[in-house]
């Protein structure tokens, strides 16, 4: 048994035009018995960064605390909200500080970042459990369906999607990725940020 | 101490294994190996042998290469997860299974029937190993079809599952991995069997087999009376299989339903357990088993949960 | 094996765990309260690692309780949920781990709302209209989750089933809540190997937290 699959769960993020979307599953379970089926474990950061946590669930808690307290420290400190990838950053050194006694957490991250011209540009990444950053152009997975998630999102992920077909995209990859994994499902919440509004829907997913 | 006096023995498992060992070195197949006597060539005799790998302990050999609880790394994987469910009542045996395989935590399929239909009166249930459970119910077929013949009367339930479990106890100990229910109608009528490859065998009125069994007994003892109507009791073992396939991760999928008549066994139907959550067993949208759905349906305006 | 169940109804939450405390394989107890009334609305069951149980058990609730001394008012369910499971996951990346698994149940008297937090060891926790941990969780879960067959019994010794489903119930009666909860305790004793003896029970609501005889 890895402390990875304990409580279960997934989550992924992909960009589009000019917006991008974070979606997770919403099982909470200890191993096979299924506890709660609204756990969630995307959190927003700013009103443009989404973080997703996947992995043990106390961590997900603690680190979403955490991550909560060290930006609120940031907005009041630089009297201005924080950028995706200084927040990525910010993900990235909060892990490793816990390097021989990790987290055991996959972030992926979603958000808008600001361009020089006043635009906003899609931003994606995730890190892994120590905080290595991987940036993507196109999307990010984790959790005990990554493998799944991968597969899906290769076949059915295509370049400039606007809102509306990123969250169809996402949204299928989500629910016929868990609906292979054994740890995750039990509902699925999707977030599609654009620049001037977050969409947030929860899909009737499979209960089994 | 103990792998050295096996390897000396001259009786006990090992040692069999050890002639089967010789006899396969020596090239001693029979054609009726190779397809012949109508695709259970090896079979004829009676006694089905098998080939074994080849080294001093095959069946710990065995447990080393395969998907224990111990070690899930392994590289072969035995299909695990299950829940399947039978019950006596005044109107026969209830059979109900899911219809899910995991390897690992990857959902292998989600069509696997659990039901293997031994013969029109007969059901037998897969727990365990797949390959173990299809392939001695078959053979357990192939049995009860030849005492009717030579004994001009179909075989009883009870014999059957004696059938079934003395030949899995003869394989004890060497890997084999089963938990069955042996279902039917027979001179006595409804009758319901567990056998599992430890040896055991129980005659009784309701049996849960697999990762979700417990899941299953809860809903079922709270609902379950001998005098059940026929409705009732296939309500009852699909709400059973639901339950399992909702709260149990290695359950799930779809839920297969039979019944077993004095006129030999039924296929009620095939139920998408999502679809049962949702909308139930009718046509009805939101008529759901589901506990979220019962209470969107039933509940006045609540208090809006605070998040934590 | 230790249990304990709790669940939530109109205004109310019941949380009940069983009596034993067990070493090795002698029961030393077999009449162990193991739900303190750690503030005036709040309840707290506790099983798990014998010693660290009641340790952190009375950890929190004199925690709980300078916390109202200091400001004259209690915490809420919901903020003594986030303290409590805070306490529990520093614990856990601490040398010595505090192995105490949790079924918190208040009542939020600024709301008027019924709470109850599912919380184990690694300071999982969890909101929940009923829960369960140990053994019994195996069987209670899916019992609460949606079967209750409700019979109404008249004539001597004649039961006439009414077949209605009845699930638990968010909206319940205390009365018919606690009937739900003897249904979860009877079943377990039905299918527990070594299942727990005698079960303690208690109820919060608005009036604070008490005692209840099944």
């Amino acid at each position: 048994m890895s402390i990875m699959e304990y409580n279960g769960g997934s989550v992924i993020a992909m960009v589009g035009k000019d917006c991008v979307a974070i979606a997770s599953d919403l099982r909470l379970g200890n191993q096979a018995l299924g506890i709660s089926s609204n756990f969630q474990k995307i959190f927003p950061v700013t009103d443009r960064i989404y973080l997703g946590l996947p992995g043990l669930a106390t961590d997900v808690t603690t680190l979403r605390e955490t991550f909560r307290y060290r930006v609120n420290m940031y907005t009041i400190k630089e009297e201005r909200e924080i950028e995706p990838e200084t927040f990525a950053h910010l993900v990235s050194s909060t892990l490793y500080e816990r390097r021989f006694g990790p987290y055991f957490i996959e972030p992926v991250m979603a958000g808008l970042s600001r361009s020089a011209t006043g635009g906003f540009k899609p931003f994606i990444a995730a890190t892994d459990l120590i905080g290595c950053l991987n940036f993507a152009k196109d999307f990010v997975v984790a959790g005990t369906a990554s493998s799944k998630l991968y597969g899906v999102a290769e076949g059915l992920w295509e370049p400039n999607l606007e809102a509306e077909q990123l969250f169809e995209t996402i949204s299928q990859t989500m629910l016929n990725a868990v609906d292979r994994d054994a740890y995750s499902g039990w509902g699925v919440v999707v977030h599609v940020i654009e620049k001037d509004k977050v969409t947030t829907r929860t899909l009737k997913g499979r209960m089994d | 101490m103990n792998s050295i006096a096996n390897r000396f023995a001259t009786t006990g498992p090992i040692r069999e294994l050890k002639k089967a060992q010789t006899r396969v070195e020596d090239d001693e197949f029979s054609d009726s190996v190779w397809g012949s006597e109508a695709g259970f060539g090896s079979l004829a005799k009676g006694v089905p042998n098998f080939t074994v790998p080849s080294v001093p302990d095959p069946s710990s050999f065995l447990r080393l290469h395969t998907d224990d609880f111990a070690d899930p790394n392994c590289r072969i994987k035995i299909q695990h997860g299950t829940t399947t469910l039978a019950f006596r009542f005044q109107g026969g045996v209830i059979v109900a299974v899911d219809s899910r395989a995991t390897a690992g935590s990857y959902v292998a399929s989600g069509t696997v029937k659990k039901v293997i239909e031994i013969n029109p009166y007969l059901l037998g249930t897969m727990a365990g190993g797949a390959a173990d459970c299809q392939y001695w119910e078959t053979y357990l077929g192939i049995h009860c079809r030849l005492h009717e013949l030579r004994n001009r009367e179909r075989i009883s339930v009870s014999a059957a599952s004696k059938y079934l479990s003395n030949l899995v106890y003869s394989y004890k100990g060497m890997g084999l991995s089963m938990g069955t229910m042996i279902c039917g109608w027979d001179k006595t009528g409804p009758a319901v069997f567990y056998v599992d490859s430890d040896g055991t065998r129980l005659k009784g009125d309701m049996f849960s087999v697999g990762s979700g069994s417990t899941f299953a007994y809860g809903v079922l003892d709270q609902g379950y009376r001998w005098d059940l109507t026929d409705e009732e009791a296939q309500e009852l073992g699909r709400r059973s299989i639901y339950a399992a396939g909702h709260r149990d991760a290695f359950s799930g999928n779809t839920c297969n339903l039979y019944h077993v008549k004095e006129d030999g066994w039924k296929f009620i139907g095939n139920y998408d357990i999502s679809k049962l959550h949702y909308d139930g067993p009718g046509e009805t949208p939101g008529a759901g088993y589901g506990y979220d759905i019962r209470i969107e349906r039933t509940a006045a305006p609540r208090p809006i949960a605070v998040q934590a | 094996m230790e249990t304990s169940f709790a669940l939530t109804g109109k205004g109310y939450v019941i949380v009940a765990s069983d009596t034993t405390a067990a070493r090795s394989i002698v029961k030393m107890k077999t009449d162990e309260d193991k739900i303190k009334v750690v503030s005036p609305h709040l309840l707290m069951s506790y099983s798990g690692e014998p010693g660290d149980t009641i340790q952190f058990a009375e950890y929190v609730e004199r925690n709980l309780r300078l916390f109202h001394i200091r400001n004259n008012y209690s915490l809420r369910p919901s903020a003594a949920a986030s303290w409590i499971r805070r306490s529990l996951a520093q614990s856990l990346r601490s040398r010595k781990p505090y192995s105490v698994n949790l079924m918190l149940g208040g009542y939020d008297v600024t709301i008027d709302s019924p709470h109850l937090y599912w919380i184990d060891y690694l300071g999982t926790m969890t909101e929940v209209p009923f829960g369960a941990h140990g053994y019994g969780s195996y069987f209670a879960l899916s019992l609460l989750d949606r079967y209750v067959l409700s019979y109404i019994s008249s004539k001597a010794n004649t039961h006439f089933f009414l077949f209605t489903y009845r699930y638990h119930d968010p909206e319940a009666t205390l009365q018919e809540g606690l009937a739900t909860l003897k249904r979860c305790i009877d079943e377990v004793a039905k299918r527990l190997v070594v299942s727990p003896g005698k079960y303690k029970v208690k109820v919060v609501d608005k009036d604070g937290a008490r005692e209840i005889e099944l």
